[in-house]
């Protein structure tokens, strides 16, 4: 197999994909819709991707994600199928809408919070003041793990974010591997203290599991570092994106005022156009052929999804309301899609009308203009500043 | 016309229940799944549709009854 994790991959990181997605997500489309680049393969229509999301048998995700540098096995992510069908019956009924819902008043009240501590000051950096606090405060209330730990969490998780998408595991620096182990020591008392006390958490309930289905300390450790590496840094993503969207777009911050049912389709237009995990990895297992093109096994395979979203519509770079209902790749499709899809579109929901609420009307702060660091692991902006008239706030 | 949700191709994105809660509802794993036995009046025919192109994984179809 192509080492992609080792080997340099000037294709994919030389994307211009820092200023102008639509740009970045032009340069996967144009080679076409299935095409190889050095030694990796990348799909990038509707089709192809449809059809890898629908054959996991042979696009594999167990040997994809080793360059996100877990040291267990990332579940249920990392898993093919059969065994990953019994890990999603059990996770899936922990993040279905029915179970977010009677979180909500928690996570508006959380977010509302996090928004006060800024909204006099008429400034704030997004991703500081807001993006990296909110989705972790979220994964501790859904965890059970008490709120204070928060800057700690996040610390440690920055850290190990830091290396994902870029080295190998081996190539972890002192200090990533220092928070690695910080955070499983932090995990691991959690999960042996919740084995004794359990609470009414979904790491309570995974470990409340017996018999045949029991989750050995090990599986948990590796969901636990799945949400942090998918559950935070993609949702801080997601926010950066729609704050700076808003943020050029004055008309759509009053649109939204006067009819707060479009703040759903901005948020959908927002995930469709920028996507916090823009190549998702997978690897093939047999032969295969796409959309005519041959594909041998063992190849390692990008599905731009990105490039897909902006097929066969009739705005494709820009936010379309109008077409916001239409579905998108965004959070992935077949057996892997996105097991957080529900709780991030809560979240993003609550946190935008708690902003709009305590800051009706923003801007970007003069002479600023984010950035997406890239090549990297998820894709996000680095800093969103706004600004914002005091005397409007009140 | 009827409207039909194969729960082979649904991996639960919601998509159909947020936006057309009076045609699906969700079970416990958050997949969808038809109200009722999915006649469609002349009326609902536009909801149902927005449900098809809603779908990312094309789970959802219309049929002539």
């Amino acid at each position: 197999m192509t080492d992609v994790i080792n080997d340099p991959q000037p294709f994919r990181n030389n994307a211009p994909l820092q200023l102008d997605r639509a740009v970045g997500w032009d340069y996967f489309t144009a080679p076409g819709e299935v095409y190889e680049r050095d030694g990796a393969y990348y799909l990038t229509s509707i089709e192809a991707i449809r059809f890898a999301h629908q054959h996991p048998e042979v696009f594999s995700s167990a040997k994809a994600f080793d360059s996100l540098g877990s040291p267990v096995p990332l579940i249920p992510i990392a898993i093919d199928p059969p065994q990953q069908i019994r890990y999603r019956r059990i996770l899936d009924p922990m993040f279905a809408p029915r179970v977010v819902t009677p979180l909500e008043p928690e996570l508006r009240r959380q977010v509302r919070e996090i928004i006060e501590a800024f909204a006099a000051k008429g400034e704030c950096e997004v991703i500081r003041d807001l993006g990296s606090l909110y989705p972790t405060g979220v994964i501790l209330t859904l965890f059970g793990m008490p709120l204070k730990d928060r800057d700690t969490f996040i610390e440690w998780s920055e850290a190990i974010i830091e290396t994902s998408g870029k080295n190998a595991a081996s190539d972890m620096s002192q200090a990533q591997m220092e928070a690695a182990m910080n955070l499983f020591g932090y995990l691991q008392g959690y999960i042996t203290e919740k084995r004794a006390n359990p609470g009414n958490d979904s790491l309570s309930a995974v470990l409340a599991l017996s018999g045949d289905d029991a989750w050995t300390d090990e599986e948990v450790l590796g969901l636990c570092f799945l949400f942090v590496i998918a559950g935070l840094d993609t949702v801080t993503a997601a926010i950066s994106y729609l704050m700076y969207h808003l943020a050029i777009r004055p008309d759509l911050q009053r649109a939204i005022k006067e009819t707060p049912d479009l703040g759903a389709k901005v948020i959908e237009e927002v995930l469709r156009l920028e996507l916090p995990a823009p190549l998702t990895p997978r690897v093939t297992l047999s032969d295969t052929e796409v959309c005519g093109v041959k594909i041998p096994a063992g190849a390692f395979t990008f599905l731009v999804l990105g490039a897909a979203n902006r097929e066969d519509r009739p705005i494709p770079d820009d936010i379309d309301v109008e077409n916001a209902d239409r579905g998108h790749l965004t959070f992935g499709g077949g057996v892997h899609r996105c097991m957080g899809s529900h709780l991030a579109r809560r979240e993003l929901k609550l946190m935008l009308e708690e902003f709009l609420a305590l800051i009706p009307e923003f801007s970007l702060a003069p002479g600023t203009q984010p950035v997406c660091k890239w090549p990297g692991g998820t894709l996000h902006l680095e800093s969103v500043n706004l600004v914002w008239n005091t005397g409007a706030a009140q | 016309m009827k409207v039909v949700h194969n729960p082979d191709l649904c991996t639960g994105h919601g998509r159909c229940y947020a936006l057309v809660p009076e045609l699906f509802g969700d079970d416990e794993f958050g997949h969808g799944y038809v109200l009722g036995d999915g006649t469609l009046t002349a009326e609902q025919v536009a909801a149902a549709q927005r449900a098809v192109a809603a779908c990312p994984e094309r789970a959802i179809t219309l049929v002539d009854d």
